[in-house]
């Protein structure tokens, strides 16, 4: 009976232990099913904890970010909710529920913004950036260098078509550089340039980075902004942004999400 | 349970008419008391009155509980006393007033200290009277300074105050006895640039008092107060104050209070009277480290609270900060506090209650914020430190708010959420995700980048030196044949072996004088032909060609020459002097 005791008592420590260590080591799905749960139950917060714990791990995927933007547009924090929509939008599982998603929340805020339009270059580089990817770019940059400059060689020793392959050597050679020139400037403005949504109320939007400075516009919650990264650095705790409209002005950073 | 009912009904009547009349009594319990004198600057032997006026509502007054007097003697110890009693808008208010009279004894600035007396069984206190004491053969030889017979003066509490601090500023008339003041009037537009301005309560009529100034007897009321609060830092001027004063003059008379406001005479004449302008130092306020400064300067008590703590899903839940006490009330700001998500937070409201009583501002102001629960659960509003200057300590004081906490239950009966999930169209995904680390790398750190930059360099250098060499061996024919002599001779030098091996040595040795001398010319540009073997061996000589080679030469091409007349020859000779040749020519490749 007495080593029964025991041995029931040690699979029990056992079990134990390994619970807690699978508890401390939970995988990503796990926690994802777990928030999951806590959505499907109407535990919001709860749910959100869980979600947000993921993306403090540096383990993302386009469902977290959707369901991490349902829970907001449920609480009714509906800038929260688009930012994290936004997020979900750039991954192709969850592109099309994720614009969905977006056009029904930006119907829901009580103002919208003017928009000015893009100038066609920077809707180029938004292009470049979300479907080929600087990295992409700069690939097929160096592919068609090499393969121009093959071509350039080859007219040296080749007595065949030596227009064609002079004048075809350099074009192609000069449109490699031009794409390895996109790529580096798709990266700059990658880098340079983040788009934020405001998650507040209202805010003031000021001419310079203090509280007191004269007001350029109100933002609302849900407004969207280019935030120039560079600019920002100079001052922390503002954000040096391009409202929709056209104006600039700072922000306090904690006003606002940066994608 | 019909009597039952009936006994809680009355007992509730009961309790609430006792709460009621409680309520009033505590309500109408404020009583004020103030000691003032006649005069605060009087000659030495001379009189002056001591008045304790207590004013409000009360039952039972004690008699005065008098100091000792320093420099001043009591006359008597019982004091006059006069009562009055008014009823305004059903308010009912009493007013007892002692006067004792002192005597001045010597010379000095003395202090009365303060009064003690008990109301109701309450003690209170009077606030200390500041009065001085002149000689009076010193003040008349003094006399000599050409002040009007009647002024304005504009007398502040404090001229070197800190931005925001609250200064009284008094508008006081001087007049000299046997002048009457009827009336005054104020002329509009006194402008206090740089202050925050609150006229005090001055319901009250003006009391003269007397007073000397450089020993001419002055009497002195206080037509009006107000609160000024200086709202930035710097010299700031007060700008003269101007009123309009009806005066006349009149027969002196004992009483003192009697000429204020006395009746019209004949000589009656109205002059306008201003201050003179009043410069005051605003200090800034000292770096605050600790805590949300408000931008209160003052005395104040801070608090916050919530309610409801316990609220439904969509129920406007309301936060309220309190700030009471002394100061630019006025000026306070909002603390900002940080919201638990799943808030919605809407417009803050603000409201103030000022008193301007007891001749300084005080009051309340109040800050609403209104916050509604989307989802419920447990929220928390941490904990918040507020600081407010107070001047008369001269620092920052730091009161820490304690957090808030409220809970939030689901609404059994909201429909509004439920159809708002409903018709959003996206449901969450709830199977398997596909999960991602995402990296940021530099586009220069690519590997492949350099090597796809510098393969194709390389390989434009290889094939630009190919296509010039091609270019140069078909135009120079000297570098062509140059560039061909190695070649050439190590295919002759072949050939004369396999001749040698066929039987044909002297067609052998042929061959090898054609390799040496054909190398040398090609190599030296010279002729392919016509040329003797001493011709060649000059060239050699003229480029400075090592010694040994040129005789290898020379020894090899007298060889070839003198073969036809040599006895026979084996191939295993031909072939030393093949190898011979061949070293010779290598030698010569680096140097020509």
């Amino acid at each position: 009976m007495a080593i029964s005791f025991f041995k029931k008592t040690a699979l029990l420590i056992l079990i134990l232990c390994c619970s807690i260590g699978s508890g401390y080591a939970q995988s990503p799905q796990a926690t994802f099913d777990s928030a999951n749960d806590k959505l499907k139950a109407g535990q919001y917060q709860q749910a959100i904890a869980l979600y947000k714990n993921l993306e403090s791990q540096n383990t993302v995927s386009g469902a977290l970010f959707l369901n991490l933007g349902i829970c907001y547009q449920r609480i009714d924090s509906l800038g929260r909710a688009k930012y994290y929509f936004l997020k979900a939008s750039r991954f192709e599982e969850t592109q099309d529920q994720a614009k969905q998603a977006l056009n029904f929340v930006e119907g829901q805020f009580s103002r919208q913004s003017a928009v000015l339009p893009k100038l066609p270059w920077d809707i180029a580089t938004d292009w470049l950036r979300n479907n080929i990817g600087a990295t992409n770019l700069l690939l097929i940059g160096i592919i068609l260098l090499n393969l121009g400059i093959l071509v350039f060689i080859i007219r040296w020793f080749v007595s065949w078509y030596p227009n064609y392959l002079k004048y075809g050597g350099y074009a192609i050679t000069g449109l490699a550089i031009i794409v390895m020139c996109g790529s580096l400037y798709t990266r700059y403005v990658s880098t340079r340039y983040s788009t934020a949504v405001m998650v507040k109320k209202k805010i003031p939007v000021v001419e310079k980075p203090q509280k007191n400075s004269s007001l350029v516009s109100q933002a609302f919650e849900g407004y969207t902004f280019t935030v120039d990264n560079y600019k920002s650095k100079s001052h922390p705790g503002w954000a040096y942004v391009r409202m929709s409209n056209g104006l600039y002005g700072w922000i306090p950073n904690d006003e606002i999400m940066i994608l | 349970m019909k009597k039952i009912g009936r006994f809680f009904c009355a007992t509730g009547f009961l309790v609430s008419l006792l709460a009621l009349f409680t309520c009033k009594a505590v309500g109408q319990s404020s009583v004020s008391v103030e000691a003032s004198v006649s005069e605060t600057t009087i000659y030495t032997g001379e009189r002056v009155n001591l008045s304790v006026k207590i004013s409000g509502d009360f039952n039972n007054v004690s008699r005065p509980e008098l100091p000792d007097f320093k420099g001043l003697r009591l006359l008597s110890n019982t004091p006059s006393t006069s009562r009055s009693y008014s009823f305004v808008n059903g308010q009912s208010s009493t007013s007892y007033t002692y006067t004792y009279s002192l005597i001045a004894q010597d010379k000095g600035s003395y202090t009365i200290p303060p009064v003690n007396i008990t109301i109701d069984g309450d003690d209170h206190k009077t606030e200390p009277i500041n009065i001085k004491v002149i000689d009076r053969n010193e003040s008349a030889n003094s006399s000599g300074s050409q002040k009007p017979d009647i002024f304005l003066r504009l007398e502040v509490s404090d001229k070197k105050p800190v931005t925001g601090q609250q200064i009284i500023s008094n508008v006081v008339l001087y007049f000299k006895d046997g002048l009457e003041v009827n009336s005054y009037q104020p002329v509009p537009g006194w402008k206090a640039e740089g202050f925050w301005k609150e006229e005090l309560d001055n319901a009250d009529r003006p009391q003269a008092s007397s007073t000397i100034i450089d020993g001419v007897r002055y009497r002195r009321a206080r037509l009006l107060q107000f609160s000024l609060f200086p709202t930035k830092q710097g010299k700031l001027e007060i700008s003269p104050y101007k009123s309009i004063v009806a005066v006349r003059s009149a027969r002196s008379s004992n009483d003192p209070f009697s000429t204020f406001f006395g009746g019209m005479g004949n000589n009656q004449r109205q002059v306008q009277l201003e201050t003179d302008p009043v410069t005051v130092n605003v200090q800034p306020l000292p770096a605050n480290h600790n805590g949300e400064y408000l931008g209160a300067v003052g005395d104040y008590h801070i608090s916050r609270e919530v309610s409801p703590q316990n609220a439904t899903v969509g129920e406007s839940i309301q936060i309220k900060t309190t700030v009471h006490g002394v100061g630019n009330v006025s000026l306070v700001t909002k603390p900002d506090y940080k919201m638990p998500n799943g808030l919605e937070v809407y417009e803050p409201q603000e409201s103030s209650d000022l008193n301007r009583k007891n001749h300084r501002i005080s009051g309340t102001k109040t800050f609403t914020d209104v916050v509604i629960a989307r989802s419920p659960g447990n929220y928390s509003i941490p904990g918040k430190k507020v600081s407010y200057f107070d001047p008369s300590k001269h620092k920052y004081i730091t009161t820490t708010l304690p957090p808030l906490h409220f809970d939030v239950k689901a609404n059994p009966n909201a429909t509004t959420a439920a159809s708002t999930s409903s018709s959003f169209p996206v449901q969450p995904i709830t199977g398997l995700a596909t999960w991602v680390t995402p990296t940021s790398t530099n586009l220069l750190s690519h590997w492949w980048l350099w090597a796809g930059i510098m393969f194709p360099l390389i390989l434009l250098g290889i094939a630009y030196w190919q296509k010039t060499y091609s270019e140069k061996m078909s135009t120079d024919q000297a570098f062509a044949r140059s560039q061909k002599a190695s070649a050439k001779a190590h295919e002759r030098l072949n050939k004369a072996v396999e001749l040698s091996e066929q039987g044909n040595i002297k067609q052998a040795y042929n061959m090898l004088q054609k390799a040496l001398t054909g190398f040398i010319s090609d190599r030296l540009t010279m002729p392919e032909a016509g040329l003797s073997n001493q011709e060649y061996v000059a060239a050699l000589e003229e480029h400075d060609i090592e010694k040994n080679l040129v005789k290898n030469v020379r020894m090899l091409l007298d060889k070839c020459a003198s073969i036809s007349y040599a006895p026979e020859t084996s191939h295993a000779y031909l072939k030393s002097h093949v190898g011979l040749a061949e070293s010779t020519l290598e030698k010569l490749k680096k140097v020509i």
